[in-house]
């Protein structure tokens, strides 16, 4: 017991100073938790001269937590999206949505197919090239101030038509990842996902008094517990049943949402997924091993090229349709780059059913180098986003 | 007046107050409940950062720039429906002789002509005081009449 909480209390030290730092450097926080649980796990780095650095082993409480981490990232993800937000402006918004889908999904299918990888492997490829991180380029879009101007209202639109494809595409890749072999098999598994799914939305639509009422206690405590609770039990059954926890976690927070408690999950439960995203990245750095990179070095070059430069097209384009100028379209181009949370879920989804997805090591270790390099790329091109208009000849 | 109100998922709510032409305000709300405000002078500028506060700090500058500590009001106009009298607050010294006397003692009404309407003491105003109301030291007495009147009783408390 000692060993764990010791190695736990290294973990959690390593994790704040990683944070800490990327705080300094103007960076997301995502990369630097990745790179924490790269440095002190057990794969190299082995040490720093003398100093040994496997610090941290890969406690099951870890994996736990992590998993806690991917529920939570979703039922923020569903706490914070709106219906009604989406439905305002539906076609400007589908026009946006789309225009992103298909040029960043097209690209991350072509460059899955150029390396020949198999369709159901393509699949989770082109989904983690094709999603933004919320995480990142919400918080990048504060720190750059970006979030008063119009085209923080085309960023965050895109973000949440995104949110909800990816909830669509991780329903119908866990139903297939865990479906396992025959045609059959996976259209039972599709079939129970969509019967859960759909009675949790209904909970969502029509359900809003009672768990409008279940919620309404005076302790903050009580509230945590509640939330918490009710959040993990249902993941826990999805998961049971075979349908993504995440994706249920999703709607668990769309229900919660529709509630007047929103803010106050947001206050009190806020703290909850900031400590489990965190033990998530770390983990993903701790089954990280930094020279499988070499591996998928060609793969990861083309494909940091390709799906940055067909995001910020793809932006440019969404801009543009929003009747915004040029500086401000290239804006919502470069706001976009960033890859983070949802490209891991959906690489851990793959990873967690193993064998039935070919060729899942090398995605695996593509991923965690790709959210690295994109992560770090995008929050520092919008940096020069301004520059970079003004040299081409101003708005 | 126009304020546009925009739902931003995973920060907050951004406002947007029009002051003059295309010069805006705009306030954003985070989750957390802090404050940002920004001006945007025109629809192509970019929105620049004025100032930045916390929950708290937020609600008493509300108030503040809503008037409720003090309304800059044209002092002719403002006497016209009391007519001469104006309201006047009094502090009553340490040494003040009217400390530990109650107002009808002191005789304020009868002496000064004015008309006690309350007595703050500490946090506390005690509106429409009894006569037996007992005065003490750090009271702050606030009283309606004339410029005369309360020069009188400016006198009477310090004297």
């Amino acid at each position: 017991m000692a060993e764990v909480l010791v190695e736990l209390g290294i973990a959690f030290t390593v994790l704040a100073i990683a944070g800490a730092l990327a705080a300094r450097l103007d960076q997301s926080v995502i990369p630097a938790y990745i790179l924490a649980g790269v440095v002190v796990g057990p794969n190299p780095p082995h040490s720093l001269g003398p100093v040994d650095l496997t610090l941290v082993s890969r406690w099951q409480i870890l994996d736990v937590g992590a998993e806690l981490g991917v529920v939570f990232l979703l039922f923020f993800l569903g706490l914070e999206f709106s219906p009604d937000r989406l439905l305002a402006r539906p076609t400007r918004l589908l026009g946006v949505g789309a225009t992103d889908f298909l040029v960043n999904f097209g690209v991350g299918a072509a460059i899955a197919a150029l390396f020949g990888f198999p369709l159901l492997t393509a699949l989770f490829l082109a989904s983690i090239v094709y999603i933004s991180s919320s995480a990142v380029v919400t918080k990048s879009l504060v720190e750059r101030g970006w979030i008063a101007d119009p085209e923080s209202d085309v960023i965050l639109g895109t973000l949440v038509f995104e949110d909800l494809l990816i909830a669509v595409v991780l329903a119908v890749l866990t139903a297939v990842a865990l479906g396992g072999g025959g045609v059959g098999a996976v259209l039972a598994s599709v079939g129970t996902a969509a019967a859960f799914l759909l009675v949790l939305a209904a909970v969502a639509v029509y359900g809003t008094p009672y768990v409008e009422r279940l919620l309404s206690v005076e302790a903050d405590e009580l509230f945590l517990l509640f939330a918490v609770g009710i959040t993990t039990l249902v993941a826990g059954e999805a998961l049971v049943l075979g349908v993504s926890e995440a994706v249920a976690a999703f709607f668990v927070g769309i229900a919660f949402g529709q509630t007047d408690h929103a803010e106050r999950l947001e206050t009190v439960v806020g703290p909850t997924r900031d400590l489990f995203a965190a033990v998530f990245f770390f983990t993903i750095g701790l089954s990280t091993d930094v020279t499988t990179f070499l591996d998928v070095g060609l793969l990861l070059v083309v494909a940091v090229v390709a799906t940055g430069l067909s995001k910020v097209a793809s932006g440019l384009l969404g801009g543009r349709f929003y009747g915004l100028n040029r500086r401000r379209s290239l804006r919502v181009g470069v706001g976009l780059v960033p890859r983070g949370e949802f490209s891991l879920v959906i690489a851990s989804l793959a990873t967690t059913a193993g064998a039935t997805i070919p060729r899942t090591d090398e995605l695996a270790s593509f991923t965690v180098g790709y959210v690295l390099v994109m992560s770090v790329l995008g929050t520092v091109a919008m940096r020069y986003a301004d520059e970079f208009t003004a040299f081409t000849g101003g708005e | 007046m126009t304020v546009y109100e925009t739902d931003l998922p995973g920060v907050g709510r951004k406002f947007e107050y029009e002051i003059d032409g295309e010069d805006r305000l705009v306030v954003l709300i985070h989750h957390d409940g802090k404050r940002e405000v920004f001006r945007r002078p025109s629809p192509e500028a970019d929105s620049e950062k004025l100032f930045e506060l916390s929950d708290q700090q937020a609600r008493e500058f509300g108030t503040l720039l809503e008037g409720a500590y003090f309304q800059p009001v044209d002092l002719e106009r403002a006497q016209v429906p009391l007519g001469d009298e104006l309201i006047e607050w009094h502090d009553v010294g340490a040494d003040s002789p009217v400390v530990g006397k109650s107002l009808s003692d002191c005789g304020i009404r009868r002496r000064t002509g004015t008309t006690v309407l309350a007595v703050q003491r500490d946090d506390e105003t005690v509106g429409n005081p009894e006569p037996g109301f007992e005065l003490a030291a750090g009271d702050v007495v606030v009283a309606l009449g004339t410029r005369a009147e309360h020069e009188t009783l400016t006198d009477l408390l310090s004297e």
